[in-house]
């Protein structure tokens, strides 16, 4: 089944005078359950590309359908409605809410979808299991390494079962054995519950996992690969 | 939850938070505490006003407050006064007889207005009696053949019958009193003379102490040698019914202290038949009609009731005679609204700069939570309810620093004594009781939530104008 289908989309940054085309005629589509790794250069469109399926951005041309939604035809506040309901993300600088708990920041995006407690409780626990953290539940971020942080992350943006979860860079800050076991959560949770996947990186570890990778240079996509 | 991230905010950077606080409770308890003590200045004005001169509403014929024409008594005074005695809210009736008159002694005279009243009436409606100055006699009580009068401090003086004597109860007292003793022994060069004024007697020590003594210990002095000498007599002289002069010497029944030198200095008071004796009046007349009302806030409610049924009649309440107290009553309100204005706007912007800062710290944060799905309602919200914590946190310690500091002052009051001669001349007093009702306290609480709100607006407008796309780049 396909989560994203994106048919010859184009970006372009109008930066001054500067005309730059940060993506250019892409065409692809990611199904349930992929576990997907967008490759490159620096400038090669990569995050671009995924703040376009995220709807953080709106292409200059083309069209993005994620579950049933056109996304160029969404306005701002839906967009964020959008992104709420079927977007996980996780971000190579963690990003949780500082003033919260570990336990908080999973059941953030719960709570603005006003989940029930006792659901919201639920599913929390699950994930800080999930992501072997049930021990640091009442942690503030500040009170967690790089890499506890970057695992909630994931468990948040797991947490109320999105379409699919983009991760920019997620391995970036953290050392090599955070990154290995922060990859075989995701792995894990990839399986278990069939969660589709889509990393932009440049990290060779996040590629070796992947059984999809996809390489962009100058915003155009140059190999497509899927692993057997 | 946004309720919760917001108040956890607040906390982040306790150091500004804390300093933001600090800034609101100072200039919230300075705004609080300088309105009680305006407004105690105002209330004790209205108070003493009502019960020692005014009274809340007052009834006589058509022309008698601008004529004073003796013979324009009150029509049917019975019936006035009972029905006065039976509408809703007043609480007691007392009949007056008003004379102008001049009041001498053998060193001076003055113009006055001449007040018969009920004695035991009088007590039930005014407080004049507990003015009093202890030493000077007593209010009508001592048994004598002769006519008794009660007159202010003001009018004695200017009468000469206070003088000012250093004794050796004088020195004595002064002594008591913490006056260093180099002093005292300068002033007992004063030992034993008379002063006639208060002026003398300033200009008698004048070269005695240095500026700063004379700052610091002339009311002291002034009150160790203030002296009085019983049994002390005015003469009273006025216009009969007849309208022949009349008069007669009237013993110093006693000597009573308000705050309001003009009253002082005009109204002698004395008991209603004594004056009817010597101005011929009939038995049962009098020229006014006096009612006390249950409390201060109904008189607008009671008097338009009275003033229809008692048409043929002048009918006024204290703040028609005294429009004066009327207006400062009303311009409380306003003096509080510009004063709270001035406070509240200065610490806008002290909230605005924080919550800018906050907010152009937190940029990531705010884009991240944009990223994900907060949308821009629920993000404006939380920085508006930072600010407004920020505001209420602050506002509340500064309303219970001003009240405890109010209830702390208002026990023993707050003594202004360097601004009393003037202060005193326009009826208000230099003893403030510094006071506050709960509406007050309400409006300052509703004031600082409006603060908060819209100190919160540019910050937060800010804070939706990021764009999330900054938050999921990276560093």
């Amino acid at each position: 089944m396909k989560v994203v289908e994106i048919n010859d989309v184009h970006k372009t940054y109008h930066d001054t005078e500067v005309e730059v085309k940060a993506v250019s005629g892409v065409t692809l589509s990611f199904l349930k359950g992929d576990f997907v790794v967008i490759v490159g250069p620096s400038g090669s469109g990569k995050t671009t590309l995924l703040n376009l399926i995220g709807g953080l951005d709106q292409p200059t041309q083309g069209e993005i359908l994620v579950a049933g939604h056109h996304l160029s035809e969404l306005k701002p506040s839906q967009l964020i409605d959008f992104r709420m309901r079927h977007v996980g993300f996780v971000f190579q600088s963690y990003n949780l809410i500082p003033v919260l708990t570990a336990a908080e920041n999973i059941g953030f995006i719960m709570n603005l979808q006003k989940w029930p407690r006792e659901k919201r409780q639920a599913r929390t626990d699950e994930l800080l299991g999930s992501v072997g953290l049930s021990d640091r539940r009442n942690s503030r971020p500040s009170q967690l390494s790089g890499g506890q942080q970057q695992r909630i992350a994931v468990a948040r943006a797991l947490a109320a079962r999105p379409e699919f979860i983009l991760a920019d860079e997620p391995t970036a800050n953290l050392d090599s054995k955070s990154a290995e076991s922060l990859l075989d959560i995701m792995e894990k949770l990839n399986r278990e519950e069939e969660m589709t996947f889509i990393f932009s990186t440049h990290d060779v570890r996040v590629m070796k996992r992947a059984r999809r990778v996809i390489t962009l240079e100058d915003g155009k996509v140059v190999s497509d690969v899927k692993k057997e | 939850m946004i309720v919760e991230i917001a108040w956890k905010n607040v906390w982040r950077n306790k150091a500004r938070s804390l300093i933001v606080i600090a800034a609101v409770t100072i200039g919230v308890f300075a705004g609080v505490f300088t309105m009680a003590a305006i407004n105690s200045s105002v209330v004790q004005r209205i108070d003493a006003a009502v019960n020692e001169e005014l009274s809340h509403i007052q009834v006589n014929n058509k022309g008698f407050r601008s004529s004073g024409d003796i013979q324009n008594t009150l029509r049917d005074f019975a019936w006035v006064k009972a029905l006065l005695e039976i509408t809703p809210g007043v609480k007691e009736v007392t009949g007056r007889i008003l004379i102008k008159g001049i009041a001498s002694t053998s060193a001076k005279s003055a113009g006055v207005e001449i007040t018969g009243i009920d004695l035991e009436r009088e007590r039930q409606i005014f407080t004049l009696s507990e003015k009093l100055i202890p030493g000077t006699g007593t209010y009508f009580e001592s048994e004598t053949n002769f006519n008794t009068a009660f007159i202010g401090e003001k009018l004695a003086k200017e009468l000469n019958i206070i003088r000012y004597i250093i004794t050796d109860g004088a020195l004595a007292k002064l002594k008591e009193e913490g006056i260093p003793s180099e002093v005292i022994s300068r002033l007992e060069t004063l030992r034993g003379q008379r002063f006639v004024s208060d002026k003398k007697f300033s200009d008698s020590f004048e070269d005695l102490l240095t500026t700063s003594e004379k700052k610091k210990y002339s009311m002291k002095i002034k009150e160790a040698a203030w002296s009085f000498r019983e049994g002390s007599k005015i003469i009273l002289t006025f216009l009969d019914v007849n309208n022949m002069q009349t008069g007669a010497a009237f013993r110093i029944s006693g000597i009573y202290r308000t705050n309001n030198d003009m009253f002082e200095a005009m109204s002698v008071f004395v008991p209603v038949g004594e004056l009817r004796s010597l101005t011929g009046m009939s038995e049962g007349t009098f020229h006014r009609v006096i009612a006390r009302l249950d409390e201060n806030d109904i008189t607008d409610k009671v008097t338009p009731g009275i003033r229809k049924v008692l048409s043929g009649y002048e009918v006024l309440n204290w703040k028609e005679i005294q429009p004066d107290l009327a207006m400062m009553a009303d311009m409380m309100q306003q003096i509080y609204g510009i004063f709270m204005t001035i406070i509240l706007a200065a610490l806008a912007f002290g909230i605005v700069n924080t919550m800018l800062m906050a907010v152009l710290e937190r940029t990531r944060e705010l884009g991240m939570l944009q990223a994900i799905g907060m949308n821009r309602r629920r993000i404006f919200i939380m920085i508006m309810l930072e600010s407004i914590f920020l505001s209420i946190v602050g506002g509340i310690m500064g309303m219970a620093v001003g009240g405890a500091v109010i209830a702390a002052t208002a026990r023993n009051g707050i003594n202004l004594v360097k601004y009393s001669e003037g202060m005193e001349a326009f009826g208000y007093t230099a003893h403030l009781f510094p006071t506050i009702d709960a509406g007050f306290f309400l409006m300052t609480t509703i004031l600082i939530v409006i603060t908060g709100i819209l100190s919160s607006v540019y910050p937060a407008r800010k804070a939706l104008k990021l764009n999330p796309v900054e938050a999921i780049r990276g560093e």
